[in-house]
């Protein structure tokens, strides 16, 4: 079995493309549709890598980011970002909410603005996880 | 009542992000997070013949709607707010509804609606069928376009029009949650004219009786540090309440909605609906808790 990969992402579109790519290259892909449902399988799968876009229903992938990154158990688990948002608003964003009291958390391992090419994509993910 | 996440519905021509700019203002109050919604009606992505639709139109509108999402999120995320977004073909009132309960929303924003008389007529407004299927409170915003009231801060001096009714006192519990960021506060009730008989004194101990029924709400008012005045109007409370927003400057026009079936509101009509469809002034209608 390849290392486990969870892929966080409103869009199915988007969530069919990563889960194509990851298997292709020899991965086993887990999915969430939101940031909430990530939570619960990061916590559950322990995977090796995730992958997390930013904008969602329930629970944004900001907010997710954060926990991930301050959790224990989790914190050493690579992400990628993977969103239409820029990554200097998201910098910007941990950066306000770090300075409104929450605990400064490090950047992501990788931060790709979407749309990516699968070979992008496959290429990011081998270079963090292998 | 407070109100931590909004929903904010839009079709972009009748909202803008120029409106939400405004409501960040309920930050001081708990805001925390805001989840956009753009409703793709079926009609817009149907095909001219035939029962099936055009994905390719879905996929545009999708898109264009993404496009607009992802620069106000990008916004909104930079100054620390949590956001979230939907966007979804379907029935515009029920994903709607659905959003707001998946969402937990405390608040519900939309535009005016945009539906002509016989269409409301026939299909029902948005409005009214929103605050029949779902207890949450809703905000009909609107643009001022001809008006000189301050649109950058709606919640300033709101005007409460109160016929004490459940849905009214709900209303009081709302506001009451807004301490920070409410000015001052018109509470208004508008007395029938047809009860208003009989002598003189009999007419001025009935407002007597209702001012101090408004003294009551104006006191919870300002026991939360809130500036309250009553005002007591008689006539018709559809003219009446948009008198009394004149009459104060107001900025905001607060009630409870009715508990009117819903063909009742759509054929008779009621205040909350044609005061949320025809005022100038943006409304704030809060539904009764149990529907």
């Amino acid at each position: 079995m390849g290392k486990k990969v969870l892929v966080v992402d409103d869009d199915p579109d988007v969530r069919l493309f990563n889960v194509t790519v990851l298997e292709e290259n020899g991965y086993t892909a887990l999915v969430a549709t939101n940031g909430e449902e990530g939570k619960i399988m990061a916590k559950q799968e322990k995977p090796d890598l995730v992958i997390l876009d930013v904008l969602m229903p329930r629970e944004s992938g900001i907010r997710l980011y954060r926990e991930l990154k301050t959790d224990k158990n989790l914190k050493h688990v690579p992400i990628i970002m993977l969103s239409g948002i820029a990554e200097k608003s998201f910098l910007r964003s941990q950066k306000v909410l770090a300075e409104f009291g929450d605990t400064p958390v490090p950047e992501p391992e990788a931060y790709l603005e979407k749309p990516v090419d699968a070979e992008e994509l496959a290429a990011t993910i081998k270079k963090i996880i292998g | 009542m407070k109100i931590k996440k909004l929903l904010f519905v839009t079709k972009f021509e009748e909202l803008g992000f120029d409106a939400l700019q405004a409501l960040l203002i309920l930050r001081q109050a708990g805001l925390e997070h805001v989840v956009f919604v753009n409703i793709i009606e079926r009609e817009r992505v149907a095909m001219r013949r035939g029962t099936g639709y055009s994905k390719e139109a879905e996929i545009r509108l999708r898109e264009t709607a993404n496009i607009r999402f992802i620069d106000w999120a990008e916004n909104l995320f930079e100054q620390g707010m949590e956001v979230g977004a939907y966007i979804v073909v379907g029935n515009l009132v029920g994903e709607v509804i659905k959003a707001a309960q998946k969402e937990e929303a405390d608040l519900i924003v939309v535009g005016r609606s945009q539906k002509g008389v016989i269409e409301q007529l026939y299909a029902g407004s948005d409005i009214t069928e929103l605050l029949h299927r779902t207890a949450k409170p809703i905000l009909v915003y609107k643009y001022l376009t001809e008006s000189s009231f301050a649109l950058e801060k709606p919640f300033e001096t709101p005007v409460l029009a109160t016929d004490w009714s459940p849905a009214s006192l709900r209303a009081v519990d709302f506001l009451k949650e807004l301490n920070g960021i409410i000015n001052k506060i018109h509470v208004v009730h508008v007395a029938d004219q047809k009860k208003l008989s009989g002598s003189a004194m009999a007419i001025q101990k009935t407002r007597k009786e209702i001012r101090g029924r408004l003294d009551e709400i104006c006191h919870i008012f300002e026991t939360e540090g809130i500036s309250a005045s009553p005002h007591v109007y008689v006539g018709s409370p559809d003219q009446e309440i948009e008198k009394a927003a004149r009459d104060c400057q107001a900025t905001l026009i607060v009630m409870g909605s009715s508990g009117k079936a819903n063909w009742v509101e759509r054929w008779l009509g009621s205040t909350p609906r044609n005061i949320a469809e025809k005022s100038d002034y943006p409304t704030l209608l809060i539904p009764p808790k149990q529907l």
